[in-house]
């Protein structure tokens, strides 16, 4: 049964991808179904998958002596993540019904969203190292292509090459990862692996912990590899929600989650994982209060949060992060589809040309502060359940400079959430131009993730017992749900993290009394509108790259001789290494 | 020296003696000459292999087929030189290569 549901789920979105391919950009209306039947029997595929999780390979491929048996495994972290990219996949199909009419290319948008799906469902399933990898850069492409989808705007296409490229880069460290463990164990499965890895030498786990934070870091956009999210936002905004906000950058803190019980002994790893996560949640927190472009602020709020899963992560809270990777993705695809809708409504982005939206589109205000509510981390909605579990994870068992810079992280985030609402629904109108209304098809998209955020948080028993039970590497116990509701909410550490909270709203209520306050941070404005001088480093590392290749021209003669000769030193060294290795 | 050592010395000089020849030469029909050279070192050693292994057969079939193969080869390589020499009126590697880095 398993089997045939964990074929289903990888196989639809794919068979899905050929079909709108196949009916041809002429036939508009039949791709726009053909894509959201896929997508949807994909969801309820993957939902179905749900209650038969497990920690045993559901579906075995043999392809013979070299690359071992590819297997899926579906443990507890494996579904659930496929289920949010099904579903948050589906929802990001039924939007694009009204986002993407009348585009062109709708052949090409939808066979590489459907392509996407189907892969981070398999990146998600896979029990192989090898496996693993394949999907991450599929994945990885697809992002690129969907960023690079305008491809006459020469922003888009290169948003897109700087994704792919530091993604790629990450994933070298991953590929590192899965050969040491080939070379060692003779088997790419990653339970070999998360069994024996203490028997492995102290330096290739080392190698292999660190490879991993960089494949994860650059995935999730986690600093110093966050510079290409801010660009992928010249995709169509439904990529956004669905690729870089709700699941292809959740692979990274998936990687993390997934290998932790292998690399938490690894000297100066969780340390290491702990600093990725604060810098990202407080920096990107920053550059997320002086961007003036709507999908940038929540583009920067999404490095944020995933900062908060990382974090979670380095102190050890696995549940907590996944608890949090399922309630941003919600929020998070909600935020961004309502953002769709509001800038398909107005025809910019740029949010001085909002303001006072709230009298024209009533029905987008409504969810889209009901995500933004729960991003700033209110209770009752479920960023603030998994939020202070994070935090409280952290208060107990992180360092406490690390649980003081993630508090205020959680203050800035509040206030930045509440000045990107009041600068998009509220106040005066500043733009011209008419405003027309979201298609059905928007609202029912966000309709149903802004009931999924208002409950969401009711599945944590669940999902805790599924974790607990199915991740037989990881040392986790399942708490039952009101137990973990009960610690919540009388946790003093709580009470603190809401009042950092509140005190960020009132920093936004009251900021023209702050004004001196403002004028004296100016200098960090400037920095974190420059984007920290990441921005400026990734320039520096591309101008010596060119700089480089530009003065390597020279040994390009174009000479056989030379050529033969370069032939031969190659061989020559080759030749040595083995004669040395041997 | 016994059978198998000489074998392997004149393999290695004839592709040694090939790949000086591809290293100096700038005349394209040298160059199917000195491939043609480093492929019959190939054949020896070939040869050599299979009297080393007690395969001798199977060296020497090797080596039958490896011959019909590198006759194709300088027969196209020749055939090209002499479409090169129509076309581009040189058959000097130095005035065909078109690459300037």
């Amino acid at each position: 049964m398993a089997d045939w549901l964990i074929g289903l789920t990888i196989g639809l979105p794919w068979i899905g991808a050929l079909a709108v391919w196949l009916a041809g950009d002429r036939r508009a209306e039949m791709q726009h179904r053909l894509a959201v039947v896929f997508s949807v029997a994909a969801g309820a595929a993957a939902l179905l998958l749900l209650p038969s999780y497990g920690d045993a390979p559901a579906l075995s491929i043999e392809v013979g002596s070299v690359f071992g048996t590819l297997t899926f495994v579906p443990d507890g972290l494996g579904v659930f993540l496929a289920a949010v990219a099904t579903v948050v996949g589906s929802l990001a199909v039924i939007f694009s019904v009204d986002y993407m009419r009348g585009e062109a290319s709708l052949g090409r948008y939808y066979a590489l969203v459907l392509l996407f799906i189907g892969a981070m469902v398999g990146l998600a399933l896979s029990g192989s190292l090898f496996l693993l990898f394949v999907f991450w850069e599929i994945t990885a492409l697809c992002s690129y292509a969907l960023i690079a989808f305008y491809n006459d705007d020469p922003k888009a296409v290169a948003g897109g090459l700087r994704a792919l490229i530091i993604t790629q880069f990450g994933g070298l460290g991953l590929l590192a990862g899965a050969l040491i463990a080939y070379a060692y164990f003779g088997d790419t499965q990653i339970s070999t692996f998360l069994a024996r890895a203490d028997t492995l030498p102290e330096s290739m786990l080392a190698l292999m912990a660190f490879g991993a934070l960089a494949a994860a870091a650059a995935k999730s956009a986690q600093v110093p590899f966050h510079t290409w999210l801010p660009g992928a936002m010249e995709a169509p905004t439904p990529v956004s929600a669905l690729i870089h906000a709700a699941t292809m950058v959740n692979a990274g803190v998936y990687l993390l989650a997934r290998f932790y019980p292998a690399f938490e002994g690894v000297a100066g790893w969780t340390t290491a994982v702990i600093l990725v996560g604060l810098l990202s949640a407080f920096l990107a927190a920053l550059m997320a209060l002086v961007a003036i472009d709507l999908k940038r602020v929540l583009a920067y709020s999404t490095i944020s949060q995933l900062g908060y899963m990382v974090y979670a992560v380095g102190v050890g809270g696995v549940f907590a992060s996944q608890f949090h990777l399922l309630s941003h993705a919600v929020f998070k695809a909600l935020l961004f589809l309502a953002a769709g809708a509001v800038i398909h409504s107005v025809g910019t982005r740029d949010m001085r040309q909002m303001g006072g939206l709230r009298r024209e589109l009533p029905f987008i205000r409504t969810v889209f502060v009901i995500g933004a509510l729960a991003l700033a981390g209110l209770p009752l909605l479920n960023g603030f359940w998994s939020k202070e579990l994070v935090l409280e994870d952290g208060l107990h068992h992180g360092p406490v400079w690390a649980y003081a810079g993630m508090l205020l992280a959680a203050g800035i985030t509040a206030l930045y959430t509440f000045r990107m609402v009041w600068l998009v629904f509220y106040g005066e109108r500043r733009g011209a131009g008419h405003v027309h209304a979201p298609g059905l098809a928007m609202k029912l998209a966000t309709g149903i993730l802004a009931a999924g955020t208002l409950t969401s948080w009711l599945l944590a028993g669940g999902f805790g017992k599924m974790l607990a039970e199915s991740l037989p590497f990881h040392d986790l116990h399942a708490p039952a749900a009101l137990d973990l509701y009960e610690t919540i909410v009388t946790a003093p550490a709580t009470y603190l993290a809401l009042a950092v909270i509140a005190l960020g709203l009132a920093a936004w209520w009251w900021r023209d009394r702050l004004a001196g306050a403002r004028d004296a941070l100016a200098p960090l404005a400037r920095a974190a509108e420059a984007d920290f001088g990441f921005e400026a480093l990734n320039r520096r590392i591309v101008t010596a790259t060119a700089a480089a290749a530009e003065s390597l021209r020279a040994t390009q003669t174009g000479l056989l001789n030379w050529n033969v000769l370069g032939i031969v030193g190659g061989l020559v060294i080759v030749l040595a290494v083995l004669a040395l290795g041997a | 020296m016994s059978t198998l050592e000489i074998m392997l010395v004149s393999a290695f000089a004839l592709v040694g003696a090939g790949l000086y020849g591809l290293l100096i030469t700038r005349n394209l029909i040298k160059v199917v000459i000195a491939l043609q050279i480093m492929v019959k070192g190939a054949l020896v050693a070939l040869v050599a292999a299979g009297q080393a292994s007690d395969q001798l057969a199977l060296g020497q079939s090797l080596a039958m087929t490896v011959i019909v193969a590198d006759t194709v080869v300088a027969v196209i390589g020749l055939a090209f030189a002499v479409q090169v020499k129509r076309v581009r009126g040189t058959l000097d590697l130095r005035a065909l290569a078109e690459l300037r880095g």
